[in-house]
């Protein structure tokens, strides 16, 4: 029951945010801030897990193939599963990890010490200021991101094939990028940018709503991750269902 | 970059003092306990509602692949190998990561920022031993039973995919499901979660342990948790993988 209130809090949330700034300009200058940070933010932390993704794609799909002397599928199986499912939802799982809990605690703390209640104060609509900027800017930087991650989990997949399995790079290119294809990637990105939306709505609601304190704080924090997580693998799903079913 | 390595160090050090606080007597039993029934209370359904989706994907993009070669009935085998060997030990790690350990670090941080740990050690009760090593603990136990949660809901989303909406046959399915599978995958699968439950838990309880800075300070230990953890898992993962299937 709680959950079902919370659900429709979110919803009433996106459209009162949508009733008064769909239409508005985003507040100047924000939006290309907020992009900034929260692409250069996540960059890191992006790199270093579609490293590992892409290595134990590799190593995993080397393995699964061997009994049927597939060795050589590695490379197709690394670009069909690390395009198509597992690098936009990684991307999406750290976005939400670090820009999105940024977005949470920010608000949250916001939150605690009434500065949501001064801008209503000085009649600047917190929704507008607050959520617009970080909207646009994640919708704006993840479809990048999210080609980084595919390269970077081919990247490492390709060395892992080639240095500790001993495959060989021309097979496994000629593979990859025979199964790969425009779809796949323009797939990829509309994802990722549904993924992004989610991402904002979830983490900027779960900032609104918290409750005053450091225990709000921590608990608007770790909400947003977990639900934002939730949602974009259930909405991977769909999205996938949609695409390619 | 000293600072980077200054606070590796400061890790080192709690790392230490939790360990020999976990292998000396007294243990808080009780805690332990409470904590492995809450922590895996609270993240059954997100794991569940995690796992059950991506089994369907696999299902969906796996029949996509096999159709072209005629060899559908392959299908559950790479359910069962992709969910039991890595999917579900990394995603339901992922969603402790994000549902356990975060809460850990926001409950001990603002314990922290509300002076209540300083309190408790004014009156000479370790800290360490009192709140961190039943957590730690806790989440060694509880990752593998989550995991076994995570591989039930894999298979069953797996299942309603491919038999549920594209109509395969069900026995075929049921018959094809174990054969590229090994009890070792599971033996696997739960050593993986242990350690990164050993790793989620030491990292979320430092975070929290040694929060500063307000209510501020306590979304940034929760933060930093979340992405460490995940970092520090995903490469202990290729390790673990190498050594065991490699």
């Amino acid at each position: 029951m709680n959950a079902l209130a919370w659900l429709g809090g979110l919803v009433w949330f996106v459209w009162d945010w949508a009733r008064v700034s769909l239409l508005r300009r985003p507040p100047p200058g924000a939006t290309l801030a907020e992009a900034y940070r929260i692409g250069v933010q996540s960059l890191p932390v992006l790199l270093t897990i579609s490293l590992f993704v892409g290595t134990n794609l590799a190593l995993q799909g080397f393995k699964a193939f061997q009994p049927l002397g597939g060795q050589r599928l590695v490379g197709m199986f690394v670009a069909m599963a690390g395009v198509r499912e597992l690098a936009p939802l990684i991307a999406a799982a750290m976005v939400a990890a670090k820009a999105g809990t940024e977005m949470a605690s920010q608000i949250a703390v916001m939150r605690t010490r009434e500065q949501i209640e001064a801008l209503e104060v000085m009649a600047v609509n917190p929704m507008w200021f607050l959520v617009t900027p970080r909207l646009y800017g994640i919708v704006l930087v993840m479809p990048a991101l999210t080609l980084i991650s595919i390269f970077v989990t081919l990247l490492s997949s390709l060395s892992v094939s080639v240095f500790q399995l001993g495959l060989n790079a021309a097979t496994f290119l000629e593979f990859a990028t025979g199964s790969i294809r425009v779809y796949d990637l323009l797939a990829a990105e509309i994802k990722a940018m549904v993924f992004a939306v989610i991402i904002c709505f979830v983490s900027c609601y779960c900032g609104f709503v918290s409750t005053k304190g450091p225990e709000g704080v921590g608990a608007a924090t770790n909400r947003a991750v977990v639900v934002s997580c939730i949602a974009c693998v259930s909405f991977n799903y769909l999205v996938s269902q949609v695409l390619y079913g | 970059m000293s600072e980077t390595l200054a606070s590796l160090g400061r890790f080192g050090q709690f790392l230490g003092r939790v360990a020999w606080r976990c292998l000396t007597p007294p243990w808080n039993g009780a805690d332990f306990f409470r904590h492995t029934w809450t922590v895996s209370i609270r993240c059954l359904g997100p794991v569940v509602a995690v796992t059950f989706p991506f089994g369907m994907v696999i299902g969906l993009q796996g029949l996509a692949i096999f159709d072209l070669f005629g060899a559908q009935r392959l299908l559950p085998s790479l359910i069962s190998v992709a969910v039991l060997r890595e999917l579900s030990p990394v995603l339901a790690s992922v969603l402790v990561a994000a549902q356990a350990g975060s809460s850990y670090a926001a409950e001990l941080g603002s314990m922290r920022i509300k002076e209540e740990l300083d309190a408790t050690e004014i009156m000479a009760v370790d800290g360490l031993r009192w709140h961190v090593v039943p957590r730690v603990a806790a989440l060694i136990l509880a990752c593998p039973i989550l995991n076994t949660v995570g591989n039930l809901a894999g298979l069953a989303g797996g299942y309603t995919m491919a038999v549920g909406i594209q109509g395969e046959p069900s026995g075929v399915f049921i018959a094809n499901l174990w054969v590229f599978t090994q009890p070792g995958d599971l033996v696997a699968g739960v050593i993986k979660t242990a350690a990164f439950g050993a790793i989620i838990g030491l990292i979320a309880c430092y975070h929290g342990f040694c929060a500063t800075g307000g209510a501020a300070g306590v979304g940034r230990a929760v933060n930093d948790t979340v992405v460490r953890a995940t970092l520090a898992f995903f490469a202990a993962n290729y390790l673990l993988t190498s050594a065991m299937f490699g």
